[in-house]
């Protein structure tokens, strides 16, 4: 059962903004997915939600003039998942996006509310006393953290649990974003914020700001990208570990890329000891072995997310051999 | 001593009343014109189209809704409630706790748990302290929320592993051991173990799992005066009839409880929920009906578990494949109050396989958590789960093949009864043709041949099993109506429960009366116009109820042959009933139309009873069975994907084929869950609290995680002994052996054997990197 | 301004198409499309199953998608068709998925499967003969604590192939099983 709260379809985004920055409790909503379950989960409060569906132009995948494509903030995950362009220029995104959450859920959801999650840690959205909430402890450190963040953590171990905000960084993406101020552009490596950092807040968004689109540059030659997620079943589910990767190759070799890791760290994780591994060699079996150990060599586990290690390091080791041979 | 098994479920040796003819005319079938054959539900279109209405869509005019405000911690002493506040607040109609000057509010709320109905010791999170009737949901959970309750918070124990420490906090203050151990041994097992060649021994451990059924739990209530009427998601509305009766001190008749559709329960909704009380109580003090529905949340804190279950077992085989002792230690997880945390939990070590030397030893724990309530086969999958990874590796010990192995040591009685003979057993054939159908020994050939080195690996299991109850029994009574233009009404008390009894019962009335199932209208689960039922539980519809229908039905049939005897001039004896005709039977060409009965057009209709016989006396009654399966497994990631199941079940009489395969298909994939993905995870260290009380966390097997290649193959033996149509249970048979043939997969995969559930890619990655470690 | 037509009473109304019916409906703002459908607009046979997106039991067609009723805010489907359960037959005549999944067993309880139902009208729609995968994959966010499934494939099979206009009958092994 929802709290109550009032609700506006803004039709612009001006308007949006400025409902968002004259009412505390205000809450932008875009597909709802993520907003309604916090709200009835009571994980923050909300008196009025703003709603961008009325807003013109936030929905939909277009070319930029310099060959990257422009995903408005409101276009469903699923129509990113299908995106000709996205499949044929970024099939890591769209692998990233079909793989998410369940059908449904992905004709609800929206890209932009997607990079835009709560965590989904059980401590955060659960009847508990939690430090990213205003509490005083992190339950995870003492508790049960098999779904925990092994890199990255301090004070508040959860992880980002978007599957396209790890692709998007590997792309090396831009988020659009509207504001009181104006519009600005961040990298999506920028657009999270570590607990240590804030541990109130996961990405740089202010409360009066929207994103209003994500943009991709072009493709550069020779890349190739991939997402691959493990978890703990079929459908629904968030990655126990995944990884993202946008690599350049020359012939058979990597020239550079990336190797984001979801499922490891409060926000995407960009591991340079996995992509100092690769960079300059073919993907052989001991090369991506290597890397996925690379990767996790700073990984420091808690109580019960020991398992992290090796699955990184398989599904590490997997997304490097299969996109080698691609 | 301890209590037969399925008791729970119904009684036995009671004096029960036969058909006016005892079994006179209870041949078992042997060619049938509809039992047996496929045929969809009865009720079918309701189910599809909508219009079926389930409790929770109930909606009554004046209609309040009720929210109950539950304990958030696991272990606290209630000192006060305030509800001045919520009293106040728009729509609230009435307020109800345990400092509610109402002395029924104080009452024990069942036989089976001896706790007020709301409580000011709280033994786990989710204990009920107050309740509020308003006109809107908003406004009760509004007014929930403004309920003051002072709490002394208690230390607590989560885990029953830990809660017989000396130090432990107690759940109970006679101490965290609901009774002395229960103990069961025969034979000699020192002795069985010096025999052995082999003796292997291994700690196995199951979660604890949550029923969640699609539908909630819930009911609505409403009273006419001082008779109460209740429509209640339930399993059994007999059983909820009591447990009502008794918390209100009502006579069972001023009580009427209805439960036509209902979304699933899995053993939680046998009983009167404390829920169903508190709606009960909010209806009677408002004096407006009351809805009272849980939250998801509630369902997984308060309405029952499968307790997690440790078992130590310690095998000796000799090399031949004689097994010759089994040792198991097991315990479980009550939970709050006594609630069968090792139901049954050693009975296959008892029963399964032969073995001269067994002993077994129970010890049944207080944890500050929800109590468990029976769960699909209880105890079963559990001890499955130990015993046949056991066996598993007893064979890979001795150099047999796993089914060689368990064909060694089937037995013919039951050695757990003190040898009562089985009416029939199936487990070999369930062995032997299970395994030809699955091509077992070809396919591990095949895995064999091709050498298993790649990061994908295949590999097989299997494993056996028996369930203790599915004999179904007395008491049960039916009433079959037959109308003078030869159409039925069946009346019984039975729910169903989706297993497809309706359909089931249906089936056998038209075998008998030799008319259209279609032509058949059925009258079912309502306590105050249908006749008495046992709850649907225990996989025992079917053995109860079909008798009782097959009697009913003959009973009719004797009354309507004897009027059609007078009128066609030919003895009784010499008719009988053909696509709704009496004919004769030695001169087919005499016949005469029901419906041109001068006698019935009269008379109108025919009213037969039939009633449920009883057992046969020093036989055991059980179903078999034995399951395969074949998995892939990446050992980079620790993903399993499992790629079929065979499933062989001897289950007696198939009685409609269709519903037999849904039985079999939704337990495997139940098991599934058991094997790879359910488990409850409590804030243990900490706050004690259960941190996965959603869909999203405890997770239920999706349809990505179940294979699409399922085979059912049933063991068609003939039971006439067992009751007058042959048929044993099956819904809890489906999902015993499931998790241990997946578990003895993945070692025949990987050589990795994960004796914990569930063999989540977390559990299992680290498992493969711990032997590759090790090599 | 915004778009939203405010009642007296605190209540908000809006206009759906549901199950192709014009309909307007007035009700308090923060209330979602299930909540409206099953208490204000009595349309019961969309099932409440977990308030949270997890089960898929409350899934519904907005404009032909498949979406969970108990995320969607009901006053952010102003406007929009709303097709449920109820929809799906015409008069007394069942829809051939309603019909194949009440033939082959694929409804048990029958609990989640409205869900079901309207999540494989519109895959049809979509993809009139889809592989056995890909309705597993359009499947994945409905879950059944009856059936297994495999009764639901293959009733999304058979109605398919009604569909395209073959005289299908269910597989001999669909019905008995392996003989």
């Amino acid at each position: 059962m929802l709290p109550k709260f009032s609700y506006v379809r803004a039709t612009s985004l001006d308007e949006a903004v400025r409902l968002l920055s004259s009412d505390d409790g205000a809450r932008v909503c875009a597909g709802g997915s993520d907003l309604l379950g916090c709200l009835r989960d009571q994980v923050f409060e909300c008196s009025r939600v703003v709603s961008l569906t009325g807003i013109d132009g936030l929905r939909g995948i277009a070319r930029t003039r310099d060959g990257g494509v422009r995903i408005g903030a409101l276009t469903t995950i699923a129509d990113v998942a299908a995106d000709p362009t996205i499949n044929q220029s970024y099939p890591g995104l769209a692998q990233a996006a079909g793989e998410l959450a369940s059908p449904q859920l992905r004709n609800q959801g929206t890209i932009g509310g997607n990079i835009c999650q709560k965590p989904r840690c059980w401590y955060y959205r659960g009847d508990f006393d939690c430090l990213r909430k205003g509490g005083t402890t992190c339950h995870a450190v003492a508790g049960e953290s098999e779904f925990h963040c092994i890199l990255g953590g301090a004070g508040c171990f959860v992880v980002h649990p978007s599957d396209t905000a790890p692709a998007l960084v590997a792309l090396q993406a831009t988020v659009r974003i509207a504001g009181r101020r104006g519009t600005r552009s961040v990298p999506m490596e920028e657009f999270y914020v570590l607990p240590n950092q804030d541990v109130r807040r996961e990405t740089v968004l202010e409360p009066h700001e929207i994103v209003t689109e994500i943009v991709l540059p072009r493709p550069a030659a020779g890349m190739r990208s991939s997402y691959h997620k493990v978890r703990a079943r079929g459908a629904w589910d968030f990655a126990l570990a995944g990884v993202a990767l946008a690599l350049q190759f020359s012939g058979n070799r990597v020239t550079a890329g990336r190797v984001v890791l979801s499922g490891a760290a409060p926000t995407p994780w960009r591991s340079r000891e996995a992509e100092e591994a690769i960079i300059g060699k073919q993907l052989d079996a001991a090369t991506a072995a290597a890397a996925g150990r690379a990767a996790m060599e700073d990984a420091v586990p808690l109580r019960r997310n020991g398992y992290k290690i090796p699955l990184f390091q398989g599904v590490i080791e997997e997304a490097l051999l299969a996109i080698g041979r691609a | 001593m301890r209590k037969e098994p399925g008791s729970r479920y119904y009684v036995e040796g009671i004096e029960v009343p036969e058909t006016p003819e005892p079994r006179s005319e209870q041949e078992q079938w042997t060619q049938t014109e509809y039992v047996g054959k496929p045929r969809p539900r009865v009720d079918a279109y309701e189910r599809v189209s909508g219009s079926a209405v389930y409790p929770s869509d109930t909606y009554l005019p004046r209609m309040l809704y009720g929210a109950i405000l539950r304990c958030p911690h696991p272990h606290a002493v209630v000192k006060g409630v305030d509800t001045s506040e919520a009293e106040k607040m728009p729509g609230v109609r009435t307020v109800i706790s345990a400092f509610t000057p109402d002395d029924r509010a104080t009452q024990p709320h069942s036989e089976l748990i001896h706790t007020t109905l709301f409580s000011t010791r709280c033994r786990y999170e989710g204990e009920t302290v107050a309740a509020v009737a308003a006109e809107t949901p908003y406004q009760a959970w509004d007014a929930v929320r403004a309920i003051q309750v002072d709490y002394d918070v208690l230390p607590f124990v989560s885990d029953e592993r830990r809660a017989l420490d000396p130090d432990a906090p107690k759940v109970h203050d006679e101490g965290n051991q609901v009774a002395p151990t229960d103990t069961y041994e025969r034979g000699d097992v020192a002795q069985g173990f010096a025999e052995a060649d082999v003796v292997l021994e291994e700690i196995y451990r199951a979660e604890c799992e949550i029923h969640t059924p699609m539908e909630l739990h819930g009911c609505v209530a409403k009273w006419d005066g001082d008779s109460l009427t209740v429509w209640e998601s339930t399993q059994g509305v007999y059983n909820i009839q009591a447990g009502l009766a008794g918390a209100l001190g009502l006579p069972l008749s001023k009580v009427r409880v209805v439960g036509h559709y209902m979304g699933g329960g899995f053993g939680s909704k046998l009983q009167a929920g404390k829920y169903t009380i508190i709606a009960a109580l909010l209806a009677k003090k408002a004096a407006r009906p009351v809805k009272l529905t849980l939250t998801r949340e509630e369902t997984y804190l308060a309405v029952g578990n499968r307790p997690a279950s440790n078992m130590r077992l310690k095998a000796g085989v000799k090399q031949d494949g004689t097994l010759t002792a089994l040792e198991y230690v097991g315990s479980g997880a009550s939970g709050g109050y006594q609630a069968g945390g090792t139901s049954l939990l050693d009975w296959l070590v008892r029963d399964l396989y032969t073995c001269p030397n067994v002993r077994t030893e129970l010890t049944n724990i207080y944890v500050n958590a929800g109590p468990a309530r029976p769960m699909r086969g209880p105890g079963h999958p559990q001890c499955a789960w130990a015993l046949d990874q056991m066996m598993d590796a007893l064979a890979e010990a001795i150099g047999m093949d796993p089914v060689e192995l368990r064909l060694k040591n089937v037995p013919t009685v039951s050695q757990a009864r003190g040898g009562s003979p089985y009416t029939t057993t199936g487990l070999k054939q369930c062995l032997e043709e299970g395994a030809a159908a699955f091509r077992w020994k070809e396919t591990r050939a095949a895995i064999a041949r091709e050498g298993n080195t790649n990061h994908l690996r295949r590999g097989v299991g299997m494993a056996g099993g028996l369930w203790a109850g599915g004999a179904g029994g007395p008491p049960s009574t039916v009433i079959i109506k037959l109308f003078s233009d030869g159409s039925v009404n069946l009346n019984m008390g039975a729910s169903d429960i989706g297993t497809g009894t309706k359909t089931v019962m249906a089936m056998v009335a038209a075998e008998e009366l030799s008319v259209d199932p279609d032509a058949i209208q059925i009258e079912h689960a309502d306590t105050g116009t249908t006749q008495f039922a046992t709850a649907s539980g225990g996989s025992k519809t079917v053995p109860t109820e079909a008798p009782a229908v097959r009697a009913a039905a003959l009973d009719v049939k004797r009354q309507l042959l004897d009027l059609a005897a007078g009128e066609m001039g030919v003895e009784a004896s010499g008719l009988t009933l053909k696509d709704g005709k009496v004919v004769s039977i030695d001169d087919p060409s005499q016949e005469r139309e029901i419906t041109a009965l001068r006698s019935l057009r009269r008379r109108r209709s025919i009213t037969g009873v039939g009633y449920r016989g009883p057992n046969p006396q020093g036989k055991a009654v059980n179903p078999f069975a034995a399951q395969f399966c074949e998995v892939e497994v990446n050992t980079r990631t620790g993903e399993v994907k499992i790629l079929r199941f065979l499933a062989a079940h001897d289950s007696g009489r198939v009685m409609n084929r269709l519903t037999y395969q849904n039985q079999v298909f939704g337990g495997i994939t139940m098991g599934i869950g058991l094997a790879m993905t359910e488990a409850r995870v409590l804030d243990g260290d900490q706050t004690g609290k259960m941190v996965n009380k959603n869909w999203h966390d405890y997770k239920l097997p999706t349809a990505l995680d179940v294979p699409a290649d399922m085979t059912c193959v049933p063991i068609e033996l003939e039971d006439p002994e067992a009751n007058s149509v042959g048929a044993k249970g099956l819904g809890e048979p489906a999902t015993i052996p499931t998790a241990a043939a997946v578990a003895n997969a993945v070692y025949h995969a990987t050589g990795v054997r994960i004796t914990n559930t569930p063999i989540t890619p977390m559990r299992l990655a680290q498992a493969l990197a711990d032997a590759r470690k090790g090599e | 301004m915004a778009s939203r037509r405010r009642k007296p009473a605190g209540k908000a109304q809006i206009s759906l198409v549901v199950n192709g019916e014009p309909t307007e409906v007035a009700f308090s703002p923060h209330k979602t499309l299930l909540e409206v459908l099953r208490e204000d607009l009595g349309l019961t046979g969309t099932k409440h199953g977990c308030e949270l997106g997890e089960c898929g039991t409350c899934t519904v067609l907005l404009d032909g998608q498949p979406v969970l009723s108990c995320l969607a805010l009901a006053l952010a489907c102003d406007g929009k068709r709303v097709e449920t359960v109820e929809g799906m037959a015409r008069g007394a005549v069942l829809h051939p998925l309603q019909e194949t999944f009440a033939d082959l067993g694929a409804a048990q309880c029958g609990y989640c499967t409205p869900g079901f139902l309207l999540v494989a009208k519109a895959l049809l729609e979509e993809n009139p003969s889809p592989t056995r995968d890909q309705i597993k994959q359009a499947l994945a966010g409905n879950l059944c604590r009856c059936t297994g499934y495999l009764k639901i494939y293959e009733a999304v099979e058979l109605a398919a192939a009604r569909m395209q206009g073959e005289e299908a009958e269910a597989k001999e092994e669909t019905l008995y099983g392996r003989r």
